[in-house]
């Protein structure tokens, strides 16, 4: 159960915390939305961007914004994905 | 984690910006035109979603019936640069600092 | 319409003044010909300015319902100025009439000179409009670094 890590140090306490959660899947889940949120940032910049080039619809500064939100949604994926990685293993680390 | 809200009301001022230069041009294009009315966006109808340029008010109409001012169409066209020069610039520092805020977040 | 389809407008509006100063400048060249291949003296030209749609993409003039408009402009008709020709007496010229009158075209230079000078600006203040367009442009690819 998730919420034994609430008693950890930050940040891996304060990252944990974000998790909504009963469970090992509260893990995965966190994950997996992440992932599909990450996904659905990429698809929404290509296809502005082809929009623009294609059919010259759209704005640019809003096809550069869509980018650059696809860019940082990756980003901050990595990094809380790096975070559950190491809280998972920090339990694993931990005497039962 | 979804970044939706991120540039949010820059991202539309941007666009409110653009719309109106694009207004802009067409004015200057149609300065000599008979019969042309001058045309303008303005901020409370572009937060509707149907942008309609309508006439501009306060212009005197010449001869040919057109109205269009070229003093007017100049300054709101160097004004109208400049304020998407600064808005595109904050935008730039919203994101740099996102961005900076996530790669803090990984020595900690 | 986008920032591109604003360049276009404001091209067209370069090309409609640039017509417009040809017409001044041939008025100006021809303002003392009495003689033309038609017969007759020259006669004055102006041109006729009108709004017209900017060549967009497909998807755009899907969208021109709602979206605001990229009117450009565009020179719609040359007229030529068929009232009578301005007479003046010079009996001794070749072109003189049975009554020794001649007959030149009704151009006044200096009027012509102040269409040329306005002709002019105009053109510039359309060279200052794709300018910033391209600034704009420029602006927003930035955001992209």
């Amino acid at each position: 159960m998730i919420v034994s890590l609430n008693s950890l140090p930050n940040p891996i306490g304060a990252v944990a915390t974000a998790i909504p959660s009963s469970g090992a899947g509260g893990f995965s889940e966190a994950l997996g939305s992440a992932i599909s949120q990450v996904e659905s940032a990429q698809n929404s910049a290509k296809a502005a961007a082809t929009a623009l080039l294609t059919g010259g619809q759209g704005d640019i500064h809003n096809v550069a914004l869509a980018a650059q939100k696809a860019s940082l949604s990756l980003e901050l994926f990595q990094q809380v994905r790096n975070k559950f990685v190491s809280a998972y293993q920090e339990i694993m680390r931990m005497p039962m | 984690m979804s970044l939706d809200r991120v540039g949010l009301e820059l991202g539309s001022y941007l666009s409110f910006l653009t719309r109106r230069q694009e207004v802009i041009a067409s004015n200057i294009a149609n300065a000599d035109t008979p019969g042309y009315k001058t045309l303008d966006v303005s901020l409370p109808s572009f937060r509707q979603a149907l942008v309609q340029a309508e006439e501009a008010p306060g212009l005197t109409t010449r001869n040919d019936g057109n109205n269009v001012s070229m003093d007017r169409e100049a300054r709101l066209l160097t004004e109208n640069t400049m304020k998407f020069t600064l808005a595109a610039q904050m935008l730039r520092g919203q994101l740099k600092d996102i961005r900076s805020a996530i790669e803090e977040g990984r020595s900690s | 319409m986008s920032l591109f389809g604003a360049i276009s407008v404001s091209a067209s509006g370069m090309e409609a003044q640039r017509i417009r100063a040809e017409l001044i400048t041939e008025n100006l060249a021809n303002a003392d010909t009495t003689r033309t291949p038609q017969g007759g003296p020259y006669r004055r030209k102006d041109a006729v300015f009108s709004t017209s749609a900017v060549q967009g993409s497909f998807a755009q003039a899907l969208l021109e319902l709602s979206a605001v408009p990229a009117t450009g402009v565009s020179v719609s008709q040359i007229t030529v100025d068929d009232s009578d020709p301005e007479r003046r007496y010079l009996p001794g010229h070749p072109d003189a009439d049975a009554q020794g009158y001649v007959a030149f075209p009704k151009i006044n230079p200096a009027s012509e000179m102040v269409d040329l000078m306005s002709a002019s600006r105009s053109y510039q203040a359309n060279v200052a409009a794709i300018s910033s367009v391209k600034d704009m442009i420029a602006r927003s690819i930035d955001l992209l670094r």
